[in-house]
């Protein structure tokens, strides 16, 4: 018995003075990690700008407005917003389909007329597809759209493009009404 | 019972034996679970703390069920003498309640100081199969825990556990979808990023200390390095258009990402400070989603240029790209194992995705998740778990299972949508 718990207290000794050094070294890097990304800078926290919330669709009844219809007449009249009309695509397609091809006809028309005004055309999709896969797919629903106002003789340097995926839905719904409202282009005055 | 002991002591002791070469599955179908008994944690010197105990047996539970080979019981057993050590207590209750193996736990908390003694026994052989402490501050009980539980699997399986890693992930509490930084339980989340923007995607370099992710902060969707304790951030690509999905190598010094400078969406390679950018693909389609084998010699990625989205491979220097996914009509969001046999993606099928896993041959695939919506998965260091994103009727949350999709367990409980977990290295 005494033999043994000489044993015991050899594994014992060694076992915690492992245990005790590497957990020690652990859990100082533990704890390094705990203070700064919490304490750091408070005063950045939560930004009061809510970069660009739709909250106005939000309210709209679901059901209604089979999207690529009735969609401009909801829209808000923020700042940066243009008199440029949305364009909608089907799942998985940034191919331009004719009533897109005609707004976007109409969205020409109106950078012909005002000259200077550069735009930047934001690609999203819906809640869907994955969302690294529409990072991509939102870049080229942008893009489709650029060159089409591009044939239509707007100057390419007075658009730019950027892709949202799907982080900014227009409709926070989830069934077939919202998705064909997030599925779109948009185009935001940057510059006049 | 005992029959089924011998029979367990056979799984075990090839079990510790391949544990040189590094691997067991330590959740081989079939096979008989160990019940593991958790013994009430008693106070050995100061005072009793039912908080401390509490909280030492909840993690131990957690861990343990997660874990694989065992089932934890709780058979009612009342001990003539509950000391901790070899020869301070009796394993006559615990056979007789059928318990295998047991966790006994001793505390000693001083102030704020706390030592942890935790000992793992053999019931059926009465013998101990190891002994380590802890000493630290009262608020490192859960990491001493956790730290039992990789050591209890390192001592049964032949490789340590992953639970003291962090899980990494995208969460919009504020209102936007800030990065941020948890135990792999849930527990003692940290904010990482406070930018106001969209950032997403975080990955961790091997040594644990740096993370990427992509970020709007500045306007366009670029690629940053951040060191998660000094918070210092550097921004790694920022070409025009995306710089996203990025993926570090297991060596740590280049940085796998979908780069649109292009026209569209290309696999390109970068130094991990965004120097040296090499092309790796070029397709008029969409490639995205850059995944490294363990050995980094091959990259799986998702592509559409056969029309929709499906997973290819290639090696990583862009040569030899052969599709990997066959069926379904879209496949997205690879992951290669860290032992290199398996690779995860999510498949969308009914309005949802769903989590497989596929052998880099493309035989084998299997559906590893059924119930609601689930995406983004990732593996644990050790390759016997996984972390996802999962949304099933509530708010998308981050969930941990096993590798075979067994003990699909929610550990996020924040109030926003959580999303995009990675599992970090050993921490």
């Amino acid at each position: 018995m005494r033999k043994g718990m000489v044993g015991f207290f050899m594994v014992l000794c060694c076992g915690a003075l492992l245990a005790s050094g590497c957990a020690k070294k652990e859990m100082m890097k533990g704890e390094e990690g705990i203070s700064p990304p919490s304490t750091a800078k408070p005063a950045e926290q939560i930004p009061a700008k809510p970069s660009v919330k739709e909250e106005v669709v939000q309210e709209q009844p679901i059901k209604e407005a089979p999207a690529s219809v009735k969609e401009e007449t909801m829209k808000s009249a923020k700042a940066g917003e243009s008199a440029l009309e949305r364009i909608y695509f089907d799942f998985d397609s940034f191919v331009l389909t004719q009533p897109s091809r005609d707004t976007l006809y109409k969205d020409a028309e109106w950078l012909l007329k005002n000259n200077p005004v550069k735009v930047q055309i934001e690609g999203h999709c819906d809640e869907r597809g994955s969302d690294e896969y529409n990072l991509a797919l939102g870049e080229k629903r942008a893009k489709a759209a650029m060159n089409y106002l591009v044939t239509l003789g707007v100057l390419a340097d007075r658009l730019s493009i950027i892709s949202y995926g799907k982080e900014k839905p227009l409709d926070p719904g989830h069934d077939e009404a919202a998705w064909a409202k997030n599925r779109r282009a948009e185009f935001v005055i940057i510059s006049k | 019972m005992k029959r089924a002991f011998f029979t367990l002591l056979f799984m075990l002791f090839p079990a510790l034996v391949h544990a040189q070469q590094g691997y067991l599955e330590v959740t081989a179908q079939g096979s008989h679970q160990l019940q593991l008994a958790i013994a009430p944690p008693v106070s050995l010197a100061g005072g009793q703390s039912a908080e401390v105990s509490q909280e030492t047996t909840e993690v131990f539970r957690f861990d343990m069920s997660l874990a694989g080979p065992f089932t934890v019981a709780s058979p009612r057993v009342t001990e003539g003498r509950s000391g901790i050590r070899p020869g301070d207590f009796d394993f006559v209750p615990w056979k007789s309640a059928g318990t295998d193996l047991l966790i006994k736990t001793g505390y000693s908390l001083t102030g704020d100081n706390l030592t942890l003694e935790c000992r793992l026994y053999d019931v059926m052989k009465e013998r101990e199969l190891t002994a380590k402490r802890y000493t630290g501050k009262r608020k490192e009980l859960r990491r001493m825990a956790h730290t039992f539980s990789d050591e209890i699997m390192r001592v049964i399986t032949g490789e340590k556990g992953p639970f003291t890693g962090k899980i990494a992930f995208v969460s919009t509490t504020t209102g936007n979808k800030e990065i941020y930084l948890m135990d792999y339980d849930g527990f003692n989340v940290q904010r990482l990023t406070r930018n106001g923007s969209i950032n997403l995607n975080p990955e961790f370099f091997p040594d644990g200390r740096e993370i990427i992710f992509s970020s709007y902060k500045k306007g366009n969707p670029d690629l940053y390095r951040r060191e998660i304790f000094s918070g210092v951030e550097a921004r790694v690509s920022s070409s025009r258009g995306i710089n996203v999905t990025g993926a570090v190598s297991p060596d740590g010094k280049r940085i796998a990402l979908a780069i649109s400078k292009d026209g569209n969406s290309e696999i390109y390679t970068i130094d991990k400070d965004g120097k040296h950018p090499t092309r790796l693909t070029n397709n008029g389609a969409i490639e995205v989603s850059p995944a490294w084998s363990p050995d980094g010699s091959k990259l799986a990625f998702v592509s559409d240029r056969l029309g929709k989205p499906q997973v290819f491979i290639m090696n990583s220097d862009g040569s030899n790209v052969r599709r990997l996914t066959t069926s379904g009509t879209y496949n997205v969001s690879p992951r290669w194992s860290p032992k290199g046999d398996r690779i995860l993606y999510c498949r969308q099928e009914g309005g949802g995705f769903q989590i497989h896993a596929i052998n880099p041959d493309g035989s084998n695939d299997s559906q590893l998740t059924s119930e609601g919506n689930n995406e983004h998965p990732r593996w644990s260091p050790d390759g016997r778990f996984i972390t996802f994103g999962s949304k099933r009727g509530g708010k998308e949350a981050i969930h941990v299972m096993r590798a075979d999709g067994a003990g699909q367990t929610k550990v996020s409980r924040g109030k926003g949508e959580d999303s995009h977990p990675t599992w970090s290295p050993r921490w």
